[in-house]
């Protein structure tokens, strides 16, 4: 069968985006993560409150939860490309749409679609919080700054959503992808801050923390923000192309 | 009796547990024996200053091993076959064989104890040879009250993410909300310095019962958060208490919900 490529991504597109808003576990998660942020969002600004006044950045404490606030969207990658494995969906999607690479590159725009617009609603109503909380008392940024940031943590989010979803196609099951990343991002990675100090700024998670914290002029070998999100970006083709690649080949 | 040999049998053909076996025997060692290569660099530059809990902290980081034990041991019942193959639950067979819910959850949370309790002495083991290995003469003594602890704490994790998995069948939420409050940068750091009530939080109060020996704990993972708060003994009873209670209300409401709804 031959159809034009370009004809055939919309339809795919579109079922892909369908297939992932009526996934009622993609809301849970999403509800789910704006509740623990704005939570969270409270805990470190009372905590910000506490200490010095008047020396705090809003946008320091208003992205501290970004450390929690990924746990929602590495489960919300990941959900998107296991559900096709619990109960046979994947051989009905690939009856209807036999190009395996299409699909599942469309399903990872899909996920971007979903992921950008949630991002930044998250971190946007974090800082938010924060400022409305601490307008007195911390000092005030220009807005430019806010922008940047804010536009950084939801790439970062965006990035680590995709990551996700290419690890968990890769391997088909939601307990292992989980076990396996959240242990990568909350307990490998802060060791490494320890033990391998030096190659450790090159790992996803890292990079693409400079790509919305502040510079600090504590850090001494730091990457600029456009670095950081150049080597996550990286990281995350990489993953989707063995996704893909793996895909291809693999039964289904 | 044969429902906790069934229980065990059903835990050890579970693919999932393989991983949990893995990480929770050779994660400690590994993480001990990063840590004591750090320590040693300090001992021989004579700044050391927490030789004590070397070794600890591979334990209290490796209970991540025993987290996906018990929330597999549920998960895995409720988990929907494909259409292809009946869409049918195991847990509407188990209950159909056992048919006394509570003697169903106490073998299941038998089988959780004696494997988390067996886990736990390999992954001390391991641990320990691994911080003699590289410290050589200046490895801190062992204490058993300490290693009971470490061993209690396993216990109990296993038990409270087997009794949340109980009321949410389904394994993604307790192993999210279990693996980040057990690692290093855990929620009980953040409410701790908001209210002193996060010191009753069952993580932190189990942490009590190996880790902080000392009066003031200072580590370049941790930062100097950690003041002890409980004794050891306060530590285990507090967390007890959270496990309790969670398996009783798991246990009332397995025991008045309908099969898999």
């Amino acid at each position: 069968m031959s159809v034009s490529s370009s004809r055939k991504i919309t339809p795919i597109l579109g079922a892909e985006l369908d297939k992932l808003v009526t996934l009622p576990w993609i809301w849970i998660t999403l509800m789910g993560t704006f509740m623990l942020n704005l939570v969270l969002a409270a805990a470190y600004t009372s905590v910000g409150l506490q200490g010095a006044a008047g020396t705090q950045n809003i946008l320091n404490i208003g992205l501290a939860s970004m450390g929690y606030l990924q746990a929602g969207f590495i489960i919300l990658g990941i959900l998107a490309t296991c559900s096709e494995y619990t109960g046979g969906q994947i051989r009905t999607t690939l009856t209807v749409i036999p190009w395996r690479g299409f699909q599942l590159s469309a399903k990872h725009l899909a996920m971007a679609i979903i992921t950008i617009p949630a991002a930044f609603i998250i971190t946007a109503s974090g800082v938010l919080y924060t400022f409305i909380m601490m307008k007195d008392t911390a000092v005030v940024i220009e807005i430019d700054a806010i922008i940047e940031s804010l536009a950084g943590a939801t790439g970062y989010l965006t990035l680590t959503t995709l990551l996700s979803a290419a690890i968990g196609g890769l391997l088909r099951r939601t307990t292992p992808a989980l076990v396996i990343l959240l242990g990568y991002y909350f307990i490998v990675s802060p060791l490494t801050r320890d033990f391998l100090p030096s190659i450790r700024i090159y790992f996803p998670d890292t990079a693409g923390h400079y790509m919305y914290m502040p510079p600090s002029s504590d850090e001494i070998n730091g990457l600029t923000p456009v670095q950081g999100t150049c080597i996550l970006m990286l990281w995350t083709l990489i993953f989707i192309t063995v996704a893909i690649v793996f895909y291809r080949k693999r039964d289904a | 009796m044969r429902a906790f040999h069934a229980e065990l049998s059903k835990l050890f053909s579970l693919p999932g547990i393989w991983l949990a076996f893995l990480i929770g025997v050779f994660a400690p060692a590994v993480i001990a024996a990063l840590d004591s290569i750090a320590q040693k660099e300090e001992i021989i530059a004579g700044v050391s200053t927490r030789l004590s809990e070397v070794g600890y902290i591979g334990l209290a980081l490796g209970v991540q091993g025993v987290i996906i034990l018990g929330v597999l041991a549920v998960s895995s019942e409720y988990l929907t076959e494909s259409s292809e193959s009946g869409g049918g639950q195991q847990i509407t067979t188990s209950l159909t064989v056992v048919s006394s819910r509570l003697h169903f959850l106490l073998a299941k949370a038998g089988a959780v104890t004696v494997i988390s309790i067996l886990l736990c002495m390999v992954a001390i083991i391991t641990t320990v040879s691994a911080t003699h290995l590289i410290l050589g003469e200046y490895t801190p003594a062992l204490e058993w009250s300490r290693l009971i602890g470490a061993v209690c704490y396993w216990t109990f994790t296993a038990l409270l993410a087997l009794g949340i998995t109980v009321l949410t069948k389904n394994s993604i939420i307790p192993l999210a909300v279990l693996m980040i409050n057990s690692s290093v940068v855990s929620f009980s750091v953040l409410l701790y310095r908001v209210t002193k009530l996060a010191f009753y939080l069952p993580d932190r109060a189990g942490f009590e019962m190996f880790m902080f020996t000392s009066d003031r704990y200072h580590t370049p993972l941790t930062g100097s958060l950690f003041d002890r708060y409980h004794t050891p003994f306060t530590g285990g009873l507090v967390m007890f208490t959270w496990v309790a209670v969670i398996f009783i209300v798991a246990a009332i409401v397995f025991h008045r919900r309908d099969v898999a709804a």
